[in-house]
């Protein structure tokens, strides 16, 4: 049996200034998948369209086994949602929030949701309206996690939240998953916050998925290599370069495959490596995005 | 689950507008106990009552409809799990339930106000006629609300609904039919009242059968 808990294949949704086209999206129970792009890339339609919220127009969306949006309410009986644009009832209290969810869910787990009130310095006689931006998100995280569902689909969900509030979010996301049968979609343009929890990454921009792997071939694959260079020689085309500056005679390229089939082209081409420099996610997110972006210019 | 689901949403949209029902009830009661206490005071009683219901409709519709939508609450709502379809038909029968509640109390005390005070019973078609205009009126907002963001589209519905108001009840008290029996001690129920009657009912439940079709078919929610 696949243990697939989001399917997703050749999915595609026009809009009149938008399209997402082709995405292709898979994870598995106990993993958690970075969701990458810049604003605008079609981070928050992927998401609600496995939601059930959007429909694509082509493709096929199946979410814990469920073709999505048809078995919409099926599915999200196991989906916790939480976007940075999701708001609760303003008038209403945090607990008369956590009674509703708590009736709706036979899975809420009571203790928990003490804890996490307890851990996020939440009161259930709070109103929504006097919550905090931070503390609005904390507490739609807890109505979500304190139901147990298998799956989280987190959009930017730390968007706006200090660095302290930022951390107590991540590290409950990194317990959620310490249960292998869960997994999360955590998507941002943030991609401190990416490199910090996931293990999977996809990157996405204009419509389109560009790259995805697992972290470590990303941190690993992605190089940027400092050539010395003499005067009238130049440096010939590497394996994965995807871009390359100049600054006197220092040549710098940027590669995505880097490896021993790439070191030996640097022998055989007799270049002189000053330095080989690992990259952070938000260096190749950011280098993936633009020579995606000149490949198709061109 | 699912359907269950469903009741708990109905029973949130009322928990929500449970003060604003209260309010309009208390309110909708003081316009009909002020409707026997003299030719003015019946007018300013009748006109209250109208505006009462119409007030209520207006904050209802668009407290639960469009402000939920505006505010991204929405977005909650629909995490939980239901399908679209059902959120929709949650929405029209916790917005039904709210409205007809308070819309009943006050046309049955309206009608036994009428009937047992000195206020002929002849007038009894023509109040029937304007409560059936509010509550069709009622229908067409909600189904507005539903089909559409569009805030423009909601403000002109309100604004048609408010103002045809002006001239149904100079339409109805130049009525042949009423004008020869407002003063009667019975109320008599003549085919075209009914049929006007019937119009707005019919008016205001296929425009929210309509709605609740074209949204369900949707798939593009928020």
């Amino acid at each position: 049996m696949s243990d697939l808990v989001i399917d997703v294949a050749g999915v595609s949704k026009t809009y009149r200034f938008f399209r997402l086209t082709d995405v292709d999206l898979r994870l598995e129970a106990g993993q958690i998948l970075g969701f990458v792009g810049p604003n605008g890339a079609g981070k928050t339609t992927t998401i609600r369209i496995l939601m059930g919220m959007l429909r694509a127009d082509r493709g096929s969306v199946r979410v814990l086994g469920h073709a999505m949006p048809k078995a919409q309410a099926i599915a999200k009986a196991d989906i916790g949602f939480v976007s940075e644009d999701l708001r609760l009832h303003a008038a209403a209290t945090l607990g008369w929030h956590i009674r509703l969810v708590a009736a709706i869910y036979p899975s809420w787990d009571a203790a928990y949701a003490a804890t996490l009130l307890s851990r996020f310095n939440l009161h259930p006689e709070q109103p929504i309206k006097a919550l905090s931006h931070g503390e609005r998100v904390k507490a739609a995280l807890l109505l979500v996690l304190a139901r147990r569902p298998r799956l989280l689909l987190l959009d930017e969900p730390t968007t706006g939240l200090d660095p302290v509030a930022r951390h107590e979010i991540l590290g409950e996301l990194m317990d959620v998953v310490r249960d292998e049968r869960r997994a999360i979609l955590f998507s941002s343009h943030n991609t401190q916050d990416v490199e910090q929890i996931s293990d999977q990454i996809t990157f996405i921009d204009r419509g389109r998925i560009i790259d995805a792997s697992d972290k470590e071939t990303f941190l690993d694959r992605w190089r940027r290599l400092q050539f010395d260079v003499p005067a009238g020689m130049s440096v010939p085309a590497l394996p994965g370069a995807v871009s390359s500056a100049t600054s006197g005679r220092v040549v710098v390229v940027t590669t995505k495959a880097y490896g021993p089939e790439l070191e030996a082209a640097v022998q055989r081409a007799g270049l002189a490596v000053r330095e080989v420099q690992r990259m952070t996610l938000e260096e190749i997110f950011v280098a993936n995005v633009m020579s995606t972006r000149h490949e198709e210019a061109r | 689950m699912t359907r269950s689901v469903m009741w708990q949403l109905v029973l949130k949209d009322l928990y929500l507008v449970r003060w604003m029902l209260a309010g309009s009830l208390a309110a909708g009661a003081v316009a009909v106990a002020t409707l026997p206490m003299g030719s003015v005071a019946a007018y300013v009683g009748g006109v209250s009552l109208i505006c009462v219901l119409i007030i209520f409709n207006i904050f209802l519709v668009m407290g639960s409809v469009a402000q939920e939508r505006k505010d991204k609450v929405l977005l909650f709502v629909l995490s939980l799990p239901i399908s679209t379809t059902q959120y929709i038909v949650a929405k029209v029968i916790a917005n039904a339930t709210a409205f007809l509640t308070v819309w009943l109390a006050l046309a049955v005390a309206t009608v036994v106000t009428i009937d047992v005070t000195a206020i002929p019973n002849g007038l009894l078609p023509f109040w029937i006629a304007v409560l059936a205009y509010i509550l069709g009126y009622f229908g067409v907002l909600l189904a507005v609300a539903l089909a559409t963001d569009s805030t423009g589209w909601q403000a002109t519905t309100i604004t048609i609904g408010n103002v045809s108001l002006n001239f149904l009840i100079p339409y109805l008290l130049s009525r042949p039919s009423v004008i020869a029996h407002r003063d009667s001690a019975t109320a008599v129920w003549t085919g075209d009242i009914l049929a006007i009657v019937a119009i707005e009912l019919v008016i205001g439940i296929a425009a929210l059968a309509s709605a609740v079709y074209a949204r369900s078919r949707t798939g593009d929610f928020v």
